[in-house]
Parts: structure tokens; C-alpha cells; sequence
């Protein structure tokens, strides 16, 4: 099978935001309408539906193009993904509307407040999921697709 | 192409070609030397490291998301 790599590797790619998507949707309505929580739905919806699926897909398509040219894991491949990532999230989000900077920390959502010091730790976290997604999800797709 | 050529391509594809020859397989059984080389593969060390590494960093992401859950729609956002 190896016809067309890149877009198995784009397939790949976008599984698993595809899967994360319905959920975080779920999240956000129960959230809203069940317990009346005021979060600005429309705005926080547009990222993760119309960037993050795309870029996780064009991420795997470069590890595909790298992977052929030199030995990269994938997880780590996919732990600098949110170097990309949270930036671009972070100034969408802020210009939407759903984060706000205050003195002391930053307000997601209208709701989750996270004080300035614990923004370091959330970002290694997110490193430390990203490595583990991709490695055991993206990586264990790529092997069946027949790509890694 | 006449006579004369396919003669001498011939002699010189024979000279730039090996003479195959009339036993190709090889002299010994290969397979014990091979199953040797398989049992002496020193990858279990590093897979059990890397499995123990992965499964600290999932219980740190666990711990984290229940000491600070307003990070988990965060997380979520970026998923």
C-alpha cells in the first residue's frame, strides 16, 4: 500500500482532534445550557473545529516528510506541536473573547481561571500529552496505515 | 542490429554478468545462527524504561488535571 502517503498521514493526523471534537462539544453544552454557566460557546468552538484537526494532520504529514529523511520519534515530533499550537490558540482565543488577561492569571471561557504560575506547568503537561498521544495514537494509526 | 553485434553483446553481457552457479543455496542451515540473533536483541531494557517513563508521565498528567481542573477544558481546547 503505498499509494498516496501524505494523505494517510493527514488521516492520521486529524483522528484523534475528530474524536476529541464531539466530546469537548458535549462538554461545553452541558456546561451552557444545563448548568447555565455563561461560557461563550461559538467563540471557544472555533479553534478547535477549524485549526486544531487541520494542523494535527499537516503536523503528521511533516513527520512523514521528515521520518523519510531522518529518524524522528513521533512522540516527540508531536510534543513541539504545542509550541505551534498555544500560541495561536492563545491570541485566537484572546481576540474571540474567550481569554482574558487579568493581574494575577488568565480566564478561560468566562469560567476557568488559571493564575499566571501555574501557566508553566499547564504547558509542560500539555507537552507531556501531546507526547503521549501522539506516540501511542498517532504513531499506533500510522502503523496500521502502513506509514511509520 | 546484425550477427556480428548480437555476438559481441552477448560475450560482453556474459563478461559483466556472473555465472550463476549450479548450487546457490548456502552450504549450512542459517536458521539457528538467525534464532540466536533474535534471542540476543538487547531492545527489552529500553522498551521497559520507555514504558515505565510513558506510564509516570500519564499518572503526573492524571495528578496535575485533579490538582488544577479548570486545566482540563483548557487541555481540551487544544485537543
Amino acid at each position: 500500500m503505498n499509494t498516496h502517503p501524505y494523505l494517510r498521514a493527514y488521516l492520521a493526523g486529524v483522528f484523534v482532534p475528530t474524536l476529541v471534537l464531539p466530546l469537548l462539544l458535549t462538554v461545553f453544552i452541558v456546561v451552557r445550557i444545563v448548568l447555565q454557566v455563561p461560557i461563550p460557546i461559538e467563540q471557544a468552538m472555533i479553534f478547535p473545529m477549524a485549526a486544531v484537526p487541520s494542523l494535527f494532520g499537516l503536523w503528521n504529514m511533516l513527520w512523514l516528510w521528515y521520518h523519510q529523511r531522518a529518524d524522528l520519534p513521533i512522540g516527540l515530533h508531536g510534543a513541539i506541536l504545542p509550541l505551534v499550537l498555544m500560541p495561536l490558540g492563545a491570541t485566537t482565543a484572546h481576540c474571540l473573547g474567550v481569554l482574558a488577561f487579568g493581574s494575577h492569571g488568565v480566564t478561560w471561557f468566562q469560567a476557568a481561571y488559571v493564575p499566571y504560575a501555574l501557566i508553566a506547568p499547564c504547558f509542560l503537561a500539555a507537552l507531556a500529552a501531546y507526547y503521549l498521544v501522539w506516540k501511542y495514537i498517532v504513531g499506533s494509526l500510522n502503523h496500521v496505515l502502513g506509514i511509520a | 542490429m546484425n550477427e556480428r553485434h548480437e555476438d559481441r553483446l552477448k560475450k560482453l553481457l556474459q563478461q559483466a554478468l556472473p555465472p550463476v552457479e549450479a548450487e546457490p543455496e548456502p552450504g549450512r542451515d542459517l536458521w539457528p545462527a538467525m534464532l540466536r540473533r533474535l534471542e540476543a536483541r538487547p531492545a527489552a531494557a529500553p522498551l521497559r524504561f520507555w514504558a515505565w517513563f510513558d506510564a509516570a508521565l500519564l499518572a503526573g498528567l492524571a495528578a496535575f488535571a485533579a490538582l488544577v481542573p479548570a486545566s482540563i477544558p483548557v487541555f481540551l481546547y487544544y485537543l
